[in-house]
């Protein structure tokens, strides 16, 4: 397959993840989307990598990985404080920045 | 005569003193908020000013034709020599001016202190500041080596003007008045200024002794300059109360009666009269504006003292008579006799202080202006005699100087073959020995108004003054007798001409309001229409009145109006503009994360065209 | 060709089911089934060192913490599990808006040639950059690694 198959299916899944994150009203649904957002970028990274023969797209792909998770950690650990406080996490009433 | 130049270093004392008077007790807040520490500081200030003075005319030199008398510094910078310099100069004219201004100033400084004793304390200390600030200005005037340093001064005293007029500036009357006298005045500044400016454009300098210079040896470029003598004239009749720009100056009775023994008869008013004196050489040049000069003079003179004539303040009818003496001093210069215009200058000073000072002292006993109010003081010479001693000097009765300098004007103008004006400055001559001995009359000699008023203790202060400028007055009159006074010209016959005209004069007064022998009523009838007029002072302020309120205020209001709505409303415009944009653009940001990132991913795509575009 | 084919075609109806359905548990399932498709995705790539490491750490790990996350946030008792998206039209259309604007760079490059052969076994060849070229990045994400994990230890204590 040429490598701009592989870049549209990345570019559709991001733009799948992004439409996610835009409509979604449960924070861990926003969550969700950035997860397949970042997917797509991986998927991105490799295809170039393998149709270059350069190494530095698979180990910015492996590093990628291993920082989304740690990212998904932090960022569910805050979900759940913010369910504590506001017993919510729908994001139509997270809405403290409002100015 | 030849020609002397005094040290540079002590006219610049004369005008550092008052300066810091002027400065301390503008800055020391305590000082002049003590009455008696601030008069102090004054007077001591010009009284060392007069001292200076004195010095500097005894230490005057002889100078050569050729050698300048000023002393230059450079001021403001320009290219191939400074544009404009400060200075002093320090010749005859101005150390006779000195000597004039710094004696009167320190004589009225000390008689306010008596006069104005039941002012506010504070209030007093202003007075005394304002005062040596016109000393400053009134000095740096006559030592202004420069066109612009005149100019600059000009306008200073102008201010000062305004500010002593206005002294009381809680009454409504002298606020009025003070702002009119700035604006008169103003007016024929317009004209000095227009008109040093061309003569700078024209010449390339300010300075007057280079001008001279330039004129002597006819490299004054003649087109233009009737018109620019013509312009400077006109900050002259100003500030000289020149027709038609004399309605400033009784008006502006509404200040202290020192003030106007000061200003409006000794030293601001001559101002006019001194910048036409210092620049005769450049008026030479002009002869058609000097006749313009002489028969505006004699016409001032005239049309001041018919208005006079029907004045019962005791001091408007010393203001005309003083626009009177002014247009006298006018015609003079315009009749190319400027020494004897100059000379007047000098003796009207000293005594029209002196009846200022002495009507200072009746309004102090009856506590109004009006002499029909007045009378009774007969038998209390120390306070008529120093005024009759002025009027006999007014009126130009032998042996007073009155007499001479009228005398050496009346043959300037015959010898310049003004029939005209003569003949008005005459009829004027004849009225002034009139209405002063009617006010002599009426103040002094007429029987007391209310029986039993005239009892008021004058203070020493007050009548000692008046006893001192009587006493110069004589001197100065003496002098002329004894030293033989120069050769004036004009026919044999005029020294008794003016001498009948003084003595008519008295002797009608005498008639009318004395004897009452004559009744005044049946001669005003008689005189029906211009007694009528003048009591109306023949229109003028009424035209003034309304010019100011048609036109200037008008004017005013209109800028008021642009200011507002454009200048400003643009930037209101804007500035409400910027906070309801502001307002708006706030309602993006709605808290919402979600919001945010849309606003990321519309960046993104403006991003992608930027790029696509930039492709191409 | 096939291959790729039903991999695409699985990758991107999950992905819609991820984004699409109500229910948020079924979003987590479906995402699932995206990251292993992802990881086939790797091995036609010739990444089979990739493929396991997504299966392990994005299949097994994040799935298992979002599941968590999710019985902990959502009100067991009486509340539906069901959550609505809104704003579908605006999201789509700038979603679409950006991936034209992806796609219109991509038909502007140039046509790839075929893949060029690895050099070397690919496992072989990580793990010696891992310790060789990128062993600096290496250990600063095991820092980052520590930083999160406290960091979501600290946000998830308990109070008091």
């Amino acid at each position: 397959m040429p490598l701009g198959a592989y870049l549209t299916l990345a570019a559709l899944v991001f733009a799948i993840g992004l439409f996610g994150v835009l409509t979604r009203r449960n924070a861990v649904g926003i969550l969700l989307g950035i997860e397949l957002m970042l997917n797509a970028v991986n998927i991105n990274l490799v295809a170039f990598g393998r149709f270059h023969a350069d190494l530095t797209g698979v180990m910015f792909t492996l590093f990628t990985i291993a920082i989304t998770v740690a990212e998904v950690a932090v960022g569910l650990a805050i979900v759940i404080v913010i369910f504590r406080v506001r017993r919510t996490v729908d994001a139509d009433h997270l809405d403290l920045l409002r100015g | 005569m030849t020609p002397r130049v005094g040290s540079a270093t002590l006219a610049l004392v004369v005008l550092g003193l008052p300066f810091a008077s002027f400065l301390l007790l503008a800055v020391v807040r305590p000082l002049r908020r003590s009455a008696p520490a601030a008069a102090a500081v004054s007077i001591a200030a010009v009284l060392g000013s007069l001292l200076a003075a004195l010095l500097t005319m005894r230490g005057a030199a002889a100078r050569a034709a050729q050698q300048s008398p000023s002393t230059t510094w450079s001021w403001i910078p320009g290219d191939g020599g400074p544009m404009a310099t400060v200075g002093v100069m320090v010749d005859d004219l101005s150390m006779t001016m000195l000597l004039l201004v710094t004696l009167v100033s320190f004589l009225v400084q000390v008689y306010s202190w008596a006069y104005l004793h039941d002012e506010p304390r504070t209030s007093l200390g202003r007075y005394y500041a304002y005062h040596s600030l016109f000393a400053f200005s009134m000095l740096g005037l006559v030592l202004a080596p420069t066109f612009l340093q005149m100019f600059v001064f000009w306008e200073l005293v102008g201010l000062c003007s305004y500010l002593l007029i206005g002294y009381w500036y809680d009454r409504p009357s002298a606020a009025r008045a003070a702002v009119k006298a700035f604006w008169i005045t103003k007016l024929g500044d317009l004209g000095f200024v227009a008109g040093i400016v061309m003569l700078w454009s024209a010449t390339g300098t300010f300075d007057f002794w280079t001008l001279f210079q330039m004129g002597s040896q006819g490299t004054l470029p003649i087109e233009t300059l009737p018109l620019i003598m013509f312009l400077i004239y006109l900050g002259a009749v100003g500030k000289s109360a020149q027709f038609p720009l004399h309605v400033w100056l009784p008006d502006a009775m509404e200040g202290p009666t020192p003030v106007s023994a000061l200003i409006h008869a000794a030293t601001m008013v001559t101002a006019g009269v001194f910048l036409v004196t210092r620049a005769f050489p450049l008026f030479l040049l002009t002869p058609d504006l000097l006749t313009l000069v002489a028969w505006v003079g004699a016409f001032t003179a005239l049309l001041a003292a018919s208005m006079a004539c029907v004045e019962s303040d005791i001091k408007r009818v010393l203001a005309y008579s003083t626009v009177s003496q002014l247009g006298y001093m006018m015609a003079a210069a315009g009749a190319a006799a400027p020494e004897a215009g100059f000379l007047h200058l000098v003796a009207h000073g000293v005594f029209k202080a002196l009846l200022f000072l002495g009507a200072g002292v009746v309004i102090h006993v009856f506590h109004t202006n009006d002499v029909f109010r007045m009378g009774g003081l007969r038998g209390r010479p120390w306070i008529w005699l120093p005024f009759v001693i002025g009027t006999l000097a007014l009126s130009g009765v032998w042996p007073l100087p009155g007499f001479f300098t009228k005398e050496a004007i009346l043959a300037g103008v015959f010898d310049a073959r003004l029939g005209l004006p003569f003949a008005m400055l005459s009829v004027a001559a004849f009225l002034t020995a009139f209405y002063m001995f009617r006010v002599v009359c009426l103040a002094f000699f007429a029987p007391p108004h209310h029986a039993g008023q005239a009892h008021h203790h004058v203070p020493g202060a007050m009548t000692g003054v008046g006893w001192l400028l009587a006493a110069l007055t004589l001197a100065m009159g003496l002098r002329q007798v004894v030293g033989g006074h120069h050769e004036t010209g004009g026919p044999g016959w005029l020294p008794w001409f003016s001498l009948a005209l003084a003595g008519g004069g008295i002797l009608l007064a005498w008639a009318m309001y004395q004897r009452r022998a004559i009744d005044p009523a049946r001669v005003a009838r008689a005189l029906g229409p211009i007694g009528w007029m003048a009591s109306r002072r023949y229109g003028l302020d009424a035209l003034f009145g309304g010019l100011y309120r048609g036109v200037l205020l008008a004017l005013a209001r209109l800028i008021g109006w642009l200011d507002r709505y454009l200048v400003d409303g643009v930037l209101n415009v804007l500035s409400a503009w910027t906070l309801r944009a502001g307002d708006r653009l706030r309602r993006l940001q709605t808290g919402q994360p979600q919001d945010y990132v849309y606003g990321v991913a519309l960046g993104t795509l403006l991003l992608f065209v930027l790029a696509q575009w930039g492709l191409r | 060709m096939l291959a790729f084919a039903g991999v695409a075609v699985v990758l991107l109806a999950s992905s819609l089911g991820v984004v699409l359905t109500p229910n948020l548990f079924h979003a987590v399932l479906y995402l699932a089934v995206a990251l292993v498709a992802t990881g086939v995705v790797f091995l036609l790539l010739d990444a089979p060192f990739l493929f396991a490491v997504q299966l392990l750490l994005y299949a097994g790990g994040v799935v298992a913490i979002v599941v968590f996350a999710i019985m902990l946030t959502e009100r067991l008792v009486g509340a539906s599990i069901r959550h609505a998206s809104r704003y579908l039209v605006n999201g789509a259309l700038v979603s679409a808006a950006v991936f034209v604007g992806v796609v219109a760079f991509l038909v502007q490059m140039p046509a790839a040639g075929p893949r060029p052969p690895w050099p070397g076994e690919l496992t072989v060849m990580v793990g010696r950059a891992l310790v060789g070229a990128f062993a600096i990045p290496f250990e600063l994400l095991g820092v980052l690694l520590v930083i999160a994990l406290i960091g979501a230890l600290y946000f998830a204590r308990s109070e008091g």
